[in-house]
């Protein structure tokens, strides 16, 4: 499976040196937001089928039983690629590991075209190296794992620093996938270096009853 | 024990604190911070031209942070130059001591590290801001009771 993922969430971050008048405006913007996960070079039938905008969802997600519910952006026409401009002091918001890249911007996830003026937007691109098999089950466990992540910054400063903790925890929560067994890597792999681990059978499997039992 | 600078120093009535020799012999004082901006331009004057070095370190968990200053007197014809060890200990929570960037100017980079890596407050220092870490960085990564974050290529440098 030959395929970027990629997710999209508002964010509430606050954005230290932006004017009152464009505050403001993120503010209704995180307001209004609505649905969409892509899934880049993906074959229609997952785009169709994930693409789902709910109804009136402001009042209600929050008493929503379960919690992890995705609300991504939704998706833009005709978006180009645009730097920050110079009164922002063209500051590139990111984190990169391996398995993640967080990017303070609009990514279109069919024609890549990378819009750094939407700073109140957080992209995640998973896996770009294609080190693990993906599924949408799995792929959706790691969105719903970023929405929260993002719920629970929400207020914290958009900076690096604050997109290197949201990283750094979703690499964890793939490492316990793959520990989990939800994940596996991907032997098609360009670079095959097993960089969360070697391989191992039932490394995390607890509810086995018949576990070799440790030689006294 | 005194050394000649301590000396000197006690004759032109100036307040600080003898700390004895290291093991090179180099004298070391210590000096207060609200004192410390005067005594650098006297002995600046008094011809120790040559800021050898500055680092900062922690001096124990809760306790004090330090400055410390290696000076030089660099004459021709001498092969023995004085040298003096300067410390100044600032109190952890308000850690403030001024700068000796306007007395030696290549303190500029190692003041700069040491706000870094330990938040001490340069008075009067023209650009204090981080140097080695991301300017979002936050806390000091060499202070005792730093925590460092659980990032991921951090632990996992492979």
């Amino acid at each position: 499976m030959a395929a970027t993922y990629s997710y999209m969430a508002s964010t509430k971050f606050s954005m230290p040196g932006w004017a009152g008048g464009k505050r403001s405006s993120i503010r209704k913007r995180v307001s209004s937001l609505t649905f969409c996960v892509s899934a880049q070079q993906q074959s229609p039938v997952e785009e169709s089928q994930e693409v789902r905008p709910p109804p009136e969802e402001d009042s209600s997600s929050a008493q929503q039983p379960q919690k992890q519910r995705l609300r991504p952006v939704e998706p833009q026409a005709n978006v180009k690629s645009r730097n920050m401009s110079r009164e922002y002091g063209g500051q590139w918001l990111s984190c990169a590991t391996r398995h993640v890249r967080i990017y303070a911007a609009y990514i279109d996830p069919v024609t890549s075209e990378f819009d750094q003026t939407q700073m109140d937007k957080l992209t995640l691109i998973l896996d770009p190296t294609n080190e693990f098999v993906w599924n949408p089950e799995t792929c959706n466990k790691v969105y719903a794992y970023f929405q929260e992540l993002v719920d629970h910054y929400e207020g914290a400063p958009l900076t690096e620093y604050t997109l290197r903790l949201i990283g750094s925890d979703i690499e964890h929560y793939i490492r316990k996938l793959l520990y989990d067994g939800e994940i596996k890597y991907n032997m098609n792999a360009r670079v095959l270096n097993f960089s969360m681990g070697k391989p191992r059978i039932l490394f995390n499997n607890k509810t086995e009853e018949d576990q070799i039992q440790d030689v006294q | 024990m005194q050394g000649r600078l301590s000396a000197w120093l006690v004759k032109h009535g100036l307040v600080h604190r003898s700390l004895g020799f290291d093991y090179q012999g180099t004298e070391t004082l210590q000096i207060k911070p609200e004192d410390w901006h005067s005594i650098a331009v006297i002995l600046y004057v008094y011809g120790y031209n040559y800021l050898r070095s500055q680092c900062a370190y922690d001096v124990a968990p809760g306790g004090l942070l330090a400055s410390v200053y290696h000076l030089t007197r660099i004459e021709y014809g001498v092969d023995q130059p004085e040298e003096v060890c300067i410390k100044v200990f600032a109190p952890r929570n308000n850690p403030r001591i001024p700068s000796v960037f306007w007395v030696w100017k290549s303190a500029d980079f190692q003041e700069r590290e040491s706000y870094d890596m330990l938040g001490i407050c340069y008075d009067n220092h023209p650009r204090l801001k981080r140097i080695l870490m991301p300017e979002s960085w936050i806390g000091w990564p060499l202070r005792k009771d730093y925590i460092a974050p659980n990032f991921y290529e951090i632990q996992d440098a492979y």
